[in-house]
């Protein structure tokens, strides 16, 4: 079995150690003897979203957003698009997630339109929701996810989309309905970074997998040794759940 | 009125500090903020009789400080120093405070002073310094401070505020380089003229393009991190040439650096005694800053391969024959420039992180996978064990983990006391890299164990 990997901008959208998302699906693929390739595609290169079966997008930066969405609209909109309907494998995370709502609004009323490939929006706020937090996220067996979020918009989804999980302490997408994430899909999309995946084992999984099953139709993943990860996992759980 | 204010201000925070050190403490703060409530301006009442010099900039403040410092010793200068790292507005009031008499009038006519970025907007302005050194900027606790642009725009407002100041810039730091053009400041640029590593580790730029334009810069060559030969194709926003600047590096290895500096026409031979390009910007940075001030460049040359770094900055204790390393981590950039002269290493050595999550260390340890760490993994047998401690010492593990260090070389040692035991326990050369407050207990926990002075002392 292979997976491919498209990382989308990865010298711009890389703000909190995304990018060790991706070295997390890539170990745990390899330890498992499953093959995995890594593309980076940025600015000014064409995006061929048929090559790939998983993509990833982080967050950012505001100052170099304005040079990432004139080079966003069209084209690549239009394949991103595509491969979700397509029922292709998204993790987007902050940023990378907010681009793929319809707008972000300033707190100023300036308006930044996004791809809109996913029913929701964004509308910044002058105090950022920062700080470690945790949310329940149904799909994995009631498990919990923790990460840290830095974050001054504020999301809201459309009718059409789940939240990916509820939250337990912190803020999650507008600090307002408890939701935390969207879900469409096989587009896994959340505020957390911290970094989400090494320290949230079964969510890592949960994506491989379905990646695989997408393009294979069956996929299991063999166990592995996770004690590191789930201490870190069970550290944040238990500090978070005794500041309630 | 205004003379009674300054004198209970400067009372209070001198009382408040001693009875601190009563209680056998190091903290600098406190006291500070009790002298800022019963007189809210009194640190521009405290600095207006010293000749200051400010250091901010993201990394390399407290080394370059400390370099200073040593030129001022070594030019016979008298002045004092916040040499604790207490450098928010609330500590450098209370160093102000404590060097100064009840009637406000500064004990010493100099002063070096460090100051965080974002405290520098108040800083600045009250102190009215001779001259300004920005260090760089880089990508630093996000939590805190924002993005990059953030922070350079908190550097422009406390620049604003420093009418009287020579400003020393990086020209190599696109970021901070760019200060120059709104400041009717005299401007000293500083720089290196040449690439410092032969191989650099891998590293994401914090400034891929133009603060300007926003076209992607095109380089001559690269130091480090964004830092280099960098112009814009579009708009000609360009490095400056730089009135001070690193020439050659004729010899770099784990313990010191060896450079020529140019100045005003002549060259100097600096023996700089750390290691790690970082601090040759460090050193070339206090040469511009000497000449700023108005210091014999031969003197301040001289001074870089003798001066007392800062505490946990490549600190080296010698406990029971066994050699310890402290060096503090805060961020992605100067961590990733340890591991560059690290991997310089030909002798094997033990490797330890220790990180916390506190407000000074940063609360965010997300950048830790921002760290090309798979470095010291590529070093195979050299890197002979890595040690993780500290709050978030499982999420240090697991980056390891990941970075593909075998995980019969990775230990979680949580208790400080047992950190430190396991340490001596082995005999080769140990490299600690803490983030700011677990270097702190670390460092309390070397004293209290081994009877090393505590950082106030």
């Amino acid at each position: 079995m292979e997976l491919k990997i498209c990382h989308l901008f990865p010298d711009v959208l890389n703000l909190y150690g995304d990018r060790g998302n991706v070295t997390c699906m890539q170990k745990r693929l390899n330890w498992r003897g499953i093959d995995v390739s890594v593309e980076g595609i940025s600015i000014g290169r064409k995006l061929r979203a048929s090559d790939y079966d998983l993509f990833f997008i982080g967050g950012g930066q505001d100052f170099e957003q304005e040079v990432l969405l004139a080079d966003l609209k069209g084209e690549k909109t239009a394949e991103i698009k595509a491969a979700i309907e397509d029922g292709k494998t998204f993790l987007c995370i902050c940023g990378g997630y907010q681009m793929l709502g319809h707008y972000y609004k300033t707190w100023d009323g300036q308006q930044c339109d996004f791809t809109g490939a996913l029913d929701l929006y964004t509308v910044g706020h002058k105090d950022r929701m920062i700080g470690n937090y945790m949310f329940t996220c149904e799909e994995l067996g009631g498990v919990t996810v923790v990460g840290f979020e830095n974050h001054s918009g504020k999301t809201y989804l459309g009718a059409g989309l789940k939240p990916i999980g509820k939250v337990l302490s912190g803020y999650g997408n507008n600090g307002e309905d408890g939701m935390e994430g969207a879900r469409y899909k096989n587009v896994f999309c959340t505020y957390s970074h911290g970094c989400l995946l090494p320290k949230n084992p079964v969510l890592a999984d949960h994506i491989l997998k379905t990646a695989l099953e997408r393009k294979y139709g069956k996929a299991e993943l063999a166990p592995l040794d996770d004690a590191i990860e789930l201490a870190a996992h069970a550290y944040m759980e238990k500090r978070l759940s005794s500041q309630k | 009125m205004k003379k009674i204010r300054v004198f209970f201000a400067v009372l209070a925070c001198k009382l408040a500090r001693a009875a601190i050190r009563l209680l056998g403490r190091g903290g600098t703060d406190f006291p500070g903020r009790v002298a800022l409530k019963i007189c809210p301006d009194l640190l521009g009442q405290l600095a207006k009789t010293v000749t200051t010099v400010i250091v901010t900039g993201t990394n390399g403040k407290t080394t370059t400080s400390r370099m200073i410092e040593q030129a001022f010793i070594d030019s016979g200068i008298s002045y004092f120093a916040n040499k604790t790292g207490a450098n928010l507005i609330s500590g450098i009031t209370a160093e102000f405070a404590v060097h100064s008499k009840l009637s406000g009038k500064c004990k010493y006519p100099w002063a070096v002073i460090e100051s965080d970025e974002a405290a520098f907007k108040q800083v600045g302005k009250q102190v009215n310094p001779k001259a300004v050194v920005v260090t760089n900027v880089f990508r630093d606790q996000l939590d805190r401070y924002g993005e990059v642009t953030h922070t350079l725009n908190n550097i422009r407002i406390g620049l604003q505020g420093c009418k009287n100041a020579v400003v020393c810039l990086n020209a190599d730091d696109s970021l901070s380089a760019s200060l120059a053009e709104e400041l009717p400041n005299e401007i000293l640029f500083y720089g290196v003229n040449t690439p410092i590593y032969k191989t650099r580790v891998e590293e994401v730029s914090d400034a891929p393009y133009c603060i300007k334009c926003k076209s992607e810069y095109v380089y001559d060559y690269v130091t480090y991190g964004h830092l280099g030969g960098y112009r814009c194709p579009k708009c000609g926003y360009a490095r400056p040439m730089p009135q001070v600047a690193v020439e050659e590096v004729l010899a770099s290895d784990t313990e010191h650096s060896e450079v020529v500096i140019s100045l005003d026409g002549k060259r100097y031979d600096a023996n700089v005694n750390l290691p790690g390009g970082y601090n040759i910007y460090n050193a070339v940075s206090a040469m511009a800053a000497g000449k700023a001030l108005g210091l014999d460049p031969a003197v301040v040359s001289k001074s870089l391969s003798q001066f007392a770094c800062g505490f946990g900055r490549m600190e080296k204790f010698d406990i029971d024959g066994h050699s310890l390393r402290m060096i503090l981590i805060k961020n992605p950039a100067g961590c990733n420039q340890v591991l560059n002269f690290l991997t310089d290493a030909t002798e094997p050595f033990l490797f330890v992180a220790c990180l916390n999550d506190r407000s000074f260390d940063g609360k965010d340890v997300s950048w830790i996978w921002d760290v090309d760490f798979e470095r010291l993994t590529e070093m195979g047998d050299l890197l002979t064990g890595v040690y993780v401690s500290g709050v978030r010492a499982d999420d240090m593990a697991a980056r390891f983990k990941y970075a593909g260090v075998p995980t019969e070389k990775l230990r979680v040692i949580k208790d400080y006391s047992e950190l430190l035991k396991a340490c001596l326990a082995q005999d080769r050369p140990v490299f600690i890299m803490p983030t700011y407050t677990a270097m702190l207990d670390l460092r309390a926990t070397v004293s209290k164990n081994y009877g090393f002075k505590n950082f106030w002392e």
